[in-house]
């Protein structure tokens, strides 16, 4: 077998892909404050959340732990909108970052799937934030009462999927990051802000004014987020919201397919055109 | 031939120094309009998730149930007045440690350090830019945000709640040293600065009484000048209640934090910097 048959193939994309997670996964590991502080920022973020909601319950804190409803409706929302803003930052992130360092060029010279240099940085915010999902289950499920859990193996196919389109929009934001370089972060935030109010992962559609629901209706990640917390709560009333759950599946199902093919060409496209352009390092 | 002599720089020569590192900054965020409105947005966005979320799921006896718990049925006003005030103390303290992050990681804080320009005139200047910096935007968003929930932003008490921001400015100022000593210390600080954002929001009240808080919490927040700032507009604005029955009396204890705060701060900082510059810290990021 030459050398170069043994850097192309399904076991070298693999064995590169495992490599270059487990590169992520010790970066991680080796900021063990950073690792800390962020658990303790999520925890912080759901008890300020839940404690303001509660302020809107008879009783207040005192009347917590009774709605499996509410806690269903914030806990899986927060589930997604935890791994939207962390996709959204983290594929961008890293690119930037490697930019910054000056180590962009060089990954882009060496003979390794650039594709698998892209999903690597997937890895860390699988297994980050999923963990950080699960104790945020834990923590609010204290506070404000059990979570429904109805329908898991569809609602597990709705996550996977719903995933696997962020993951794509990651890709897209680190093709914007390639482009506008340090204006791409404020283009982040915005998108952030845009997905908190127009996917609701905090409170039912219904609670949107009737035109933004409608804005809301455009974005296929919010039949995600609805389709998601509609299954595991065991579809009462009024849910899902936006559309019946047979129509959001094949939304949700074509988001994620899609959208991952069509992030990572956005970001091939830009990445060929700043290496044409010599920009590649520029930040 | 005359010879300057280099010397301790006057009042006026320090004054100037400072004012020069603020317009430095200022001139620098003018060139990121888009930072700016993020800014704007943010507090309006952060208060429109649990006012949403509560009415929703409070239907129609949120507004009664919101009073009975907080003391105002005006949930709107509550909730902006909480996230615009944390938006200004966050971004104050983030401003500070970003500055010396910055000068960390582009290699210049050494360099710093050994102009003649003092660490205390600098980080004056520093500070003044993100207090400016960090109470427009918040103002701009209040007002925002109240003409887009149906508000009229100059219901009640303006004047108070104004003095009740214009005193914690100080206690906030000397706060935000406390911050930029942990990034001299810590270096690679950004989850840090980060997890203390949340505590600042959780302890001042952001979306909620701090009476709801144990009683232990509830002392450690009393400590916290922004809380006292937050509670004093609510309670102007909104007519929430003091915490000691009467606004003066809560004024007298943000302007006791008015001259312990900047002590506190600068002690702490003026301690790390020290401990850095002669542990050979202040070239390592």
């Amino acid at each position: 077998m030459t050398t170069a048959s043994r850097l192309t193939g399904p076991a070298a994309f693999l064995s590169t892909l495992a490599a270059m997670a487990q590169k992520e996964l010790m970066i991680m590991l080796r900021y063990p404050v950073e690792f800390v502080a962020s658990f303790g920022q999520v925890f912080l973020i759901v008890v300020v959340l839940t404690l303001a909601g509660l302020m809107f319950s008879p009783g207040g804190l005192r009347g917590a732990g009774g709605d499996s409803g509410t806690s269903g409706l914030v806990v899986y929302g927060f589930f997604l909108f935890m791994f939207m803003s962390d996709t959204l930052w983290t594929i961008g992130y890293n690119v930037h970052r490697d930019q910054k360092q000056g180590t962009l060029e060089i990954l882009y010279l060496s003979p390794a799937s650039k594709f698998a240099n892209l999903l690597s940085r997937i890895v860390v915010t699988l297994v980050w934030t999923g963990l950080m999902c699960v104790m945020a289950a834990v923590v609010m499920s204290v506070m404000i009462g059990a979570l429904p859990f109805h329908n898991l193996a569809l609602g597990v196919y709705v996550l996977a999927l719903a995933l696997a389109g962020t993951f794509g929009v990651g890709f897209a934001f680190a093709a914007l990051t390639l482009r506008l370089k340090e204006t791409a972060q404020t283009v982040a935030n915005l998108a952030q802000f845009a997905f908190m109010v127009l996917c609701a992962p905090f409170f039912p559609f219904a609670a949107l004014p009737e035109f933004l629901q409608w804005a809301a209706r455009l974005i296929p990640l919010s039949y995600g987020v609805d389709a998601f917390r509609s299954t595991l709560m065991g579809y009462p009333a009024g849910f899902p919201e936006l559309a019946p759950i047979e129509v959001e599946l094949v939304i949700v199902t074509a988001f994620g397919v899609l959208m991952p093919v069509i992030g990572y060409w956005l970001y091939r496209r830009e990445e060929d055109v700043a290496r044409m352009k010599g920009s590649l390092s520029e930040y | 031939m005359t010879v300057a002599r280099v010397g301790r720089p006057s009042l006026s020569q320090n004054l100037s120094a400072a004012l020069a590192e603020a317009q430095l900054r200022f001139t620098n965020i003018s060139r990121y309009p888009g930072q700016l409105l993020t800014n704007v947005i943010i507090p309006i966005v952060f208060a429109a998730m649990p006012m949403l979320l509560g009415r929703a799921t409070g239907g129609a006896s949120a507004e009664a149930n919101f009073a009975a718990n907080t003391g105002s049925s005006n949930y709107v006003g509550y909730m902006l007045i909480g996230s615009c005030v944390f938006q200004f103390v966050s971004s104050t303290f983030f401003l500070v440690a970003n500055w010396l992050r910055f000068e960390q990681e582009t290699g210049t804080l050494e360099a710093v350090y050994l102009t003649p320009t003092s660490s205390a005139t600098l980080l004056g200047g520093v500070v003044l830019y993100s207090t400016v910096r960090s109470l427009l935007p918040a103002l701009v968003a209040y007002v925002v945000g109240c003409l887009i929930f149906g508000l009229n932003p100059f219901d009640g008490n303006l004047g108070l709640a104004l003095g009740f921001i214009a005193a914690g400015l100080v206690p906030l100022a000397g706060m935000s040293m406390l911050f930029g000593a942990v990034v001299l210390k810590v270096k690679e600080a950004n989850a840090l600065l980060n997890l203390m954002q949340w505590v600042v929001s959780f302890l001042m009240g952001i979306f909620f009484p701090v009476a709801i808080m144990p009683p232990l919490l509830q002392y450690l927040a009393w400590l916290f000048p922004p809380t006292w700032m937050t509670n004093g507009v609510r309670s102007a604005l909104l007519g929430v209640g003091y915490f000691f029955g009467h606004w003066y009396l809560d004024m007298a204890v943000l302007w006791a934090f008015m001259f312990l705060a900047p002590l506190l701060g600068w002690f702490v900082f003026r301690r790390t910097e020290q401990g850095l510059q002669r542990n050979e810290g202040m070239g390592q990021f």
